[in-house]
């Protein structure tokens, strides 16, 4: 029997400390109680704990301190805001972010929509629903850059697949990846190939969640299709969709396997250089760690942001 | 877009989905969705869900199943074949040797081997210290748990990628214990236990769990350990699955993090190795090299297909 | 919260439940020194002669790890590599060399630039001649200047010095050279007979190229005349080629400011955007990187393209090419070239002991007449290219006697190398900031190949202003 047993019970069975007549004996025993509580529990807390500060915690911090230094002949040195002013000044940063915002769109609009559409009509079918799942899914097993390379073998404008679909349709072939107004584009989709497996399911499983009865009361109203997706379909997976939107934003917004596989990263004129890319850039090609943490840093503020303006708006709405 | 963020809104919704159930009663049978079943039953309704039903089939298995047929047969080609324009359904002529070159020249079987090392590492590590953190936080309240919780949850909010710099000056020389971790498995183990998110999942479930189950168990006399082994981690095997297969293939697909954090060519995982010689092979042999870089992930994903999708939907679900 | 938690960690031994946690967590920590690999540069058993410029003692037992060994796939060469290092133990047995392949490119600049960062490189690293200043800025390589001596590489004073001082930064030597290269005009002798051309006369104007890439281009089947790279830091590198063929400038003699936002600059991106554009000669696919074109020339799916000699033993190697295919000639314009090359550093903080045992190591199998890579006769007995124009680096009496012993033992048409050696270009060494400049510069080359309607005074301009504020930030 060890003392963390005891405490443990202790702790959990209610009034603490009611057999001991002097006070002063069980406030002190209490505590020592507490005191074995709070080893055991920490004790199991610690490999995670530590694992946090040092890979995650601890670079938080380093980041700010790292976007205010710059190293030089192997000497750091503080640099004040010159590694901000280096990020700012740099034209790729305003093309950077212009990139990553229509990401984010293009993304959102195929990588949030199609899913939502493609559960929606998964969800009536009374055949093949696992099979069909399963196929949707299954992209999202194969190792990133087997998907990525595939489509770049599709989308190549000379022999590629995708321009000889094109052409049996006869429609215009196009430069796909090699464009800069379809490049990032090209990217997404290949994106949503690849990821949308995951939200497919989880739209179907909220849903599943539906209530019938909400079905056949707006068709007692004389609703239509699109009215019944619009009024009950979308109201009822509400809170999925709004926690997605802010996952798929966040996850988009650090967008890197993709474009760099796909167009090494920089794209046509930089078309498809986004946030993410210029900050590996500007560390690992530029050897400017010292701008990559300060870009990082406006990138985290924007998000902080952009984190704490939807959750106060869908936070209101929810009232 | 990682395959985190998807379930995360499951996680929030399960409270909403579980009033939703209890409010719902008994549902027998299948439920109703947004077409109502009369409507269907009707013999033009019948024949609009066929066509509907046949199209749906016939486009998503071209769309998935068919980059993975180009990708087989394409790796049986010639390199001329392969960029020969317009492409051939099937090789004019079988080259298996490309296979066995794929697998030679890039040395594929060290390549997996790798990948499989670094993956079941970080599932173990993740087993050990998340579900020892997640069974602290939830059930032997440590003083500052929340805090520690919080401040774990908040790593959710700030995208990995953009902390891939100080994250990668700290692996370089780990703080107090002086140590340089680049090239080793530890580099990939010890990062992957920061992953809030299957604590986050964890946590919640343990939270599911009565009281009355553990406290009984303690006032039997077992330690804190032994309530975890004997009691929580058998009824908790649903989430653990959720978990698990959250820990493989979050290291099966990462790219950028191994890419620069085991630069050694003979450590290197799946995807940074072929990436690094897709520009040395002839285009048939890569392709051929994709192709067996998938089979490892598909085969566990079609002999699991049933556990992992129901993981994904219902074990997310209920924790 | 750190200091907090170990203080109750040394109280818990008590709390057998936790305990056990604890210590999991706490051995695997502190059994990544098991996998640590910070200490591993070996200082061990330095007890040789301690001044520099005595030769390695062959009774001195040594460690080195030398990176760029052969993979396994090129397996005449890793032979040779394995044969070379039973002949070199015979004079030094106590010397041990650890070589680490690398399947693809030994050098690619990310990964280097991690590699440095990381103080991970090996004992004797691989850099290309761009890459020191890099390395100093990271303090990873060893001066080695006091221990390269006539006694240590003899053949050093029948070295070009310009090749030599790539590695040298106010005044100190950091390296010794491998292999160099100049750029020339690589052609494919059969699509320029095909194409009506003389693949003797390989184009010495760009107005040829651009008309004999035309007719190539005609042929038709998806064959291109031209082309270029514009991805991976190769775009720049090939700008950088081009505007020094034209007689231009990548950063001024200050090294402090760009130099190519001139006429030249807009010449080079003109000419290209006129190819791909006006002409189609320069095919559909884009954004290629080192080892794209390659491909296509090997497969007969292209005439032209800017490559340095040693491209032709990497195409016949790994690509299945036939030396016969290809033809040289020097760089369009002609009024210099970038000559370029690898070299192999020390890195900082190996004994001198290994400082002695890397360098007699590199002289005996990269700097020696008749040794290790200039063994020509094993080479061809070995079934690899003889012949090429390069690597070569020898003067006087060293070149006469390399140069005979490489026609003896030619194994491909060195008659078709021919425009290239009588036309020797003035080589012209990287800017500095190489890789950096390289890489802004790709989007100006990708702006042109990709889009038809690309503005070149703006793509120029933004190039100058990111190169400028790179220049500025050393």
């Amino acid at each position: 029997m060890s003392a963390p047993t005891l405490s443990s019970r202790k702790a959990t069975t209610p009034g603490p400390g009611h057999s001991r007549p002097a006070r002063r004996d069980s406030a002190r025993e209490d505590f020592l109680r507490a005191v074995r509580r709070n080893i055991s529990a920490h004790g199991f807390l610690i490999g995670a704990v530590l694992c946090f500060s040092l890979f995650s915690w601890y670079p938080m911090v380093r980041e700010f301190i790292l976007a205010f230094q710059k190293t030089e002949d192997g000497k750091t040195t503080w640099a004040g805001w010159s590694n901000l002013t280096y990020v700012f000044n740099d034209p790729a940063f305003w093309q950077a972010w212009r990139n990553t915002l229509l990401f984010t769109v293009l993304a959102l609009l195929l990588g949030f929509v199609v899913p939502f559409v493609v559960a929606v009509v998964l969800n009536e079918f009374r055949h093949g629903q696992g099979y069909l799942r399963l196929l949707v899914y299954l992209p999202v097993m194969l190792p990133p850059v087997a998907s990525v390379l595939l489509f770049k073998y599709f989308y190549d404008p000379g022999y590629g697949l995708f321009n000889r679909i094109l052409d049996v349709f006869h429609l215009p072939a196009q430069q796909w990846l090699q464009d800069t107004d379809t490049a990032m584009l090209s990217v997404v989709i290949a994106a949503t190939w690849m990821n949308m497996g995951g939200a497919t399911l989880i739209y179907l499983a909220a849903l599943q969640g539906i209530p019938g009865e909400l079905y056949e009361a707006a068709e007692l109203d004389g609703a239509g299709l699109l009215r019944k997706v619009w009024h009950v379909t979308i109201p009822q997976t509400r809170l999925i969709l709004s926690l997605l939107l802010l996952m798929q934003v966040i996850a988009t917004m650090q967008v890197f396997t993709e474009p760099f596989l796909l167009t090494n990263g920089a794209g046509p004129e930089g078309s498809t250089t986004t946030v993410v890319y210029l900050i590996y850039q500007y560390a690992f090609n530029f050897n400017n760690y010292g701008s990559a943490a300060a870009l990082g840093l406006v990138l985290l503020v924007v998000l902080a942001g952009f984190s704490a303006v939807y959750v106060r708006l869908s936070r209101s709405s929810e009232d | 877009m990682a395959s985190n963020t998807l379930v995360s809104r499951r996680g929030s919704d399960v409270r909403k989905s579980a009033r939703r159930r209890a409010g719902r009663g008994a549902d027998v049978g299948r439920q109703r969705t947004l077409i109502s079943p009369a409507q269907l039953g009707r013999p033009r309704g019948k024949a609009f869900y066929w066509i509907v039903f046949t199209l749906v089939i016939i486009l998503f298995t071209v769309a998935f199943l068919g980059p993975l047929y180009w990708m087989v047969t394409g790796g049986l080609k010639t390199t001329q074949e392969v960029v020969q324009s317009p492409p051939t359904a099937f090789p004019s002529s079988l080259h298996t040797e490309n296979y066995s070159q794929a697998w030679t020249v890039m040395d594929l079987s060290k390549l997996l081997f790798n990948t499989l090392y670094y993956a079941f590492g970080a599932l173990a590590f993740q087993l050990v210290f998340d579900v020892a953190a997640a069974y602290s936080l939830s059930k032997l309240r440590p003083v500052f748990g929340k805090v520690i919780l919080g401040m774990m949850l908040a790593t959710l909010m700030i995208p990995a990628t953009v902390l891939v710099v100080p994250q990668y000056l700290t692996v370089l020389d780990v703080p107090v214990f002086q140590r340089n971790l680049v090239n080793s498995p530890w580099v990939i183990w010890l990062p992957s236990v920061t992953n809030a998110f299957n604590i986050f999942l964890l946590k919640r479930f343990f939270d599911s769990i009565p009281r009355e189950l553990l406290d009984a168990a303690s006032i039997d006399g077992a330690s804190p350990l032994r309530t975890l082994r004997s009691i929580v981690l058998p009824i908790s095997r649903p989430i653990l699955g959720v978990v698990s297969i959250f820990a493989v293939v979050g290291v099966w697909k990462d790219f950028l993090w191994p890419m620069l954090t085991l630069p050694d060519p003979s450590k290197q995982t799946l995807n940074v190795g072929i990436y690094s010689l897709a520009s040395g092979v002839p285009e048939n042999v890569l392709i051929a090299a994709l192709t067996i870089a998938s089979i490892p992930t598909l085969l566990i994903f079609l002999l699991f297909q049933r556990n992992i999708m129901s993981g994904l939907t219902a074990g997310g679900l209920k924790g | 919260m750190r200091s907090a938690g170990l203080r109750r960690t040394r109280r818990i031994s008590r709390a057998s439940a936790a305990a056990l946690v604890t210590a999991l967590a706490l051995t695997s920590l502190a059994s990544c020194g098991t996998s640590s690999s910070k200490d591993d540069d070996t200082n061990s058993a330095s007890k040789g002669s301690s001044d520099p410029s005595a030769p390695l003692d062959p009774k001195a037992k040594v460690t080195i790890s030398i990176d760029c060994m052969p993979p396994a796939a090129k397996a005449a060469e890793l032979r040779e590599w394995n044969e070379d290092i039973k002949t070199f133990n015979k004079t030094y047995p106590n010397v041990t060399i650890n070589g680490k392949s690398t399947p693809g490119q030994c050098n690619e600049p990310p990964r280097f630039t991690a590699m440095l960062k990381g103080k991970s490189q090996p004992d004797v690293f691989y850099a290309y001649f761009s890459d020191l200043q890099q390395v100093l800025d990271n303090d990873g390589a060893e001066d080695i200047s006091a221990y390269v001596t006539d006694k240590t590489v003899p053949a050093l004073k029948d070295i070009q010095t310009q090749v030599v001082d790539v590695a040298r930064k106010d005044g100190k030597l950091y390296g010794l050279p491998t292999s160099n290269y100049t750029m020339g005009l690589m052609i494919n002798r059969k699509l320029f007979t095909e194409a009506g051309l003389d693949p003797n006369k390989p184009p010495a104007t760009w107005d040829d190229v651009r008309t004999a890439a035309k007719k190539i281009a005609d042929l038709g089947k998806g064959i291109s005349g031209y082309g270029e790279y514009s991805a991976g830091n190769n775009g720049g590198w090939h700008f950088a080629a081009t505007q020094f063929g034209l007689g231009g400038d990548v950063v001024d003699a200050s090294g402090k400011k760009a130099a190519f936002n001139d006429a030249n600059g807009k010449q080079v991106l003109q000419q290209l955007h006129d190819m791909r554009w006006e002409d189609d000669s320069m095919g559909k696919t884009q954004l290629l990187k080192w080892g794209d074109l390659q491909k296509q020339i090997a497969s007969d799916k292209l005439g032209m393209f800017l490559a340095a000699p040693d491209d032709i033993a990497y195409m016949v190697q790994q690509l299945g090419a036939k030396y016969e295919t290809f033809g040289l000639g020097p760089i369009p314009g002609a009024e210099g070239t970038l000559f370029g090359g690898n070299n192999y550093l020390i890195k900082k903080g190996s004994s001198p002991d290994q400082i002695k045992a890397g360098i007699a190591w590199l002289n005996f199998k990269n700097l020696t007449v008749g040794k290790g890579q200039f063994d020509w006769a094993r080479t061809k007995a070995d079934q690899l290219p003889v012949g090429l124009p390069q690597p070569n680096f020898f003067l006087g009496e060293s070149k006469t006697k390399d140069d005979a012993a490489r026609a003896a033992n030619a194994t491909m048409p060195v008659e078709n190398f021919k425009a290239f050696m009588d036309n020797p270009v003035p080589g012209k060494a990287e800017p500095p900031k190489a890789q950096e400049i390289y890489k802004i510069l790709d989007n100006a080359m990708s702006g042109v190949l990709t889009n038809e309607d690309a503005n070149i005074d703006k793509l120029l301009s933004t190039a100058e202003q990111q190169v400028n504020q790179v220049l500025a930030n050393q």
